[in-house]
């Protein structure tokens, strides 16, 4: 995909352009020199191990867990969920 | 040790006051306060858990240390059935379907939650003046800010609105608001307390973190969440922290400071005599001080920044209000996700969520994100380096005294650099603690990853030297 999205359609906010205040942060961190540009060193590794992932398993949500899921819903209809028209591109 | 949880358990266990008039009393001052800490009050709720503790004291029945307490939680936590708003307009209807691990373990032990705290919405802030609720208001001088993000929960304690509180740190977040209204506010070390169910804002970095009026609710509150949680897989085992563990100082030797952030020019006079000052009672004690080089303020809070905006792009994009949320119809999907957006979150939500993504984009990845991360990564060398020559690093919480109500979010920038101070610990993912004494919004004390108990004892031996 080449298409250039513009900052407003990426973060989908209507308008949006990008911020000076933000912008004079981001001017700080091009303009610094790391001595090391290897991003992936241990120092945050928060990885997982193999041996520790949880297993693989589907739990069932209890009925209030349903139930209130249902009702954080934006718009139902015979108890389904309604999603605007969905586009095609 | 002075502790408001063990002495509210011995009233109860005396029968000296009942929990439901506890928490009835604590439900009221809640209602009337005019801080703005509130989001939503939990009273039904609260009170039928008082009634139940009530019951088994009346059978005489033991109960536990933490049963009865009330306590106050951000509202970015889940608790099932109970609006969970993040101060925003987006989730202002928006009803936990779960509750977060580390209120579960306070539920389990007994501790009553009485209410939902105001805070900068989505944590986005400094000030809690990002929120549909009411600009929370400083408990000490309610024309100042109640600090950020987790403005309300620190007002709530210093006024004893709440026994203690449970608010959320990203970048300072605890402890900014707890030297802003005088109480103690711990970041623990990442993965300490499990993050599950906590609203993500940047989740590298976000912390449950504990607001108390002393030490020791403190250290009892973190020992009940702390714990490896199979729902946050970052979470790890982690030690309890005993009581009697805290009254020795005698292996903390050497203490460090960072020189720059006291030579900076933006920090306030007083704060830095003060600072100095304990610094020399400090030293007068006998512990070896040293004066430690560390990162600029505008780099750290630029990586910093960097991080957590592009982290809470990625987090927030799923709020479209499609499942949830309040949503804006528009003539098509992609329109409606737009519109429901651009209405419902704040400018600096969504200043926050467009940094965030022009960061992630083709082109500037390289220059800065990826470069953030490489900073963020020697900011963590340079406190594994530290460590192996102090034992503990004290700072100010901030560069100056909490601004007025209304001056925070039109100038950003200052906002973003205010944060100077709390940041870097957070990158650096390190057990951090506000206590409310050395300058006029308090110190904060670090230690090295897991060596939250090295803290606590530190603070517990200040409060008698400073």
């Amino acid at each position: 995909m080449s298409k250039i999205m513009t900052v407003d359609v990426l973060s989908s906010i209507k308008g949006a352009q990008p911020s000076e205040a933000v912008n004079k942060l981001f001017e700080v961190i091009k303009n610094a020199n790391p001595s090391n540009t290897n991003t992936f060193n241990n120092k945050r590794n928060n990885g997982v191990s193999l041996n520790e992932l949880r297993d693989d398993v589907v739990i069932e949500s209890s009925a209030v867990e349903k139930q209130i899921i249902l009702e954080n819903f934006p718009k139902q209809k015979h108890g389904y969920l309604v999603v605007s028209k969905v586009i095609e591109e | 040790m002075d502790s408001q949880i063990h002495k509210i358990h011995q009233q109860l266990v005396n029968k000296e006051i009942s929990c439901t008039a506890l928490v009835q009393e604590k439900l009221d001052l809640l209602k009337q306060n005019t801080n703005h800490t509130v989001n939503s009050l939990l009273d039904s709720l609260a009170l039928d858990l008082a009634a139940k503790v009530d019951t088994k004291i009346a059978k005489g029945e033991t109960i536990g240390l933490l049963e009865g307490i009330p306590f106050g939680i951000k509202d970015v936590y889940m608790v099932q059935g109970t609006y969970t708003t993040a101060s925003s307009n987006l989730l202002k209807n928006y009803k936990s379907a779960y509750t977060a691990t580390a209120i579960q373990k306070l539920l389990d032990a007994g501790a009553i939650p009485i209410v939902k705290e105001n805070c900068d919405s989505f944590g986005h802030g400094s000030s809690s003046e990002n929120t549909i609720f009411g600009a929370v208001k400083n408990a000490i001088d309610p024309n100042l800010v109640g600090g950020g993000s987790s403005g309300g929960s620190a007002v709530n304690v210093a006024k004893d609105y709440t026994v203690f509180s449970i608010g959320g740190d990203t970048g300072g977040s605890v402890r900014q608001p707890a030297g802003y209204n005088k109480v103690y506010g711990l970041k623990p070390t990442y993965g300490r307390i499990s993050r599950y169910g906590l609203m993500a804002y940047a989740s590298s970095t976000d912390c449950v973190g504990p607001i108390a009026k002393s030490l020791e609710d403190i250290r009892i509150v973190l020992n009940v969440m702390s714990g490896k949680d199979i729902k946050d897989q970052t979470t790890y085992v982690s030690e309890p922290i005993s009581e009697a563990s805290l009254s020795s100082s005698q292996d903390i030797k050497t203490v460090g400071y960072f020189k720059n952030f006291i030579e900076s020019e933006a920090i306030d006079a007083q704060v830095k005599a003060d600072f100095l000052a304990s610094i020399d009672k400090i030293k007068a004690k006998g512990i070896e001080v040293k004066a430690l080089d560390f990162f600029e303020s505008e780099t750290l809070v630029s990586t910093y920044y960097t991080l957590a905006m592009a982290e809470t792009a990625s987090n927030l994009s799923r709020l479209d209000g499609t499942n949830y949320g309040n949503r804006i119809e528009a003539e098509n999907l992609k329109e409606t996700y737009a519109v429901t957006r651009s209405e419902n979150f704040s400018e600096e939500t969504k200043r926050r969520i467009v940094g965030g993504n022009q960061v992630l984009s083709q082109g500037f990845a390289d220059e800065i994100y990826l470069k953030a991360l490489a900073i963020r990564d020697q900011i963590s060398g340079n406190f594994e380096t530290d460590f192996n020559e102090v034992d503990v690093i004290i700072s100010p919480v901030t560069p100056s005294t909490p601004p007025k109500i209304g001056n925070s979010l039109k100038d950003p920038l200052a906002m973003y650099l205010s944060d100077a101070y709390t940041v870097g610990f957070s990158l650096g993912q390190l057990p951090t603690l506000t206590v409310p004494q050395g300058t006029t919004t308090g110190l904060q004390i670090t230690a090295a990853k897991d060596k939250d108990e090295l803290v606590l004892k530190f603070a517990n031996f200040l409060k008698d030297t400073i």
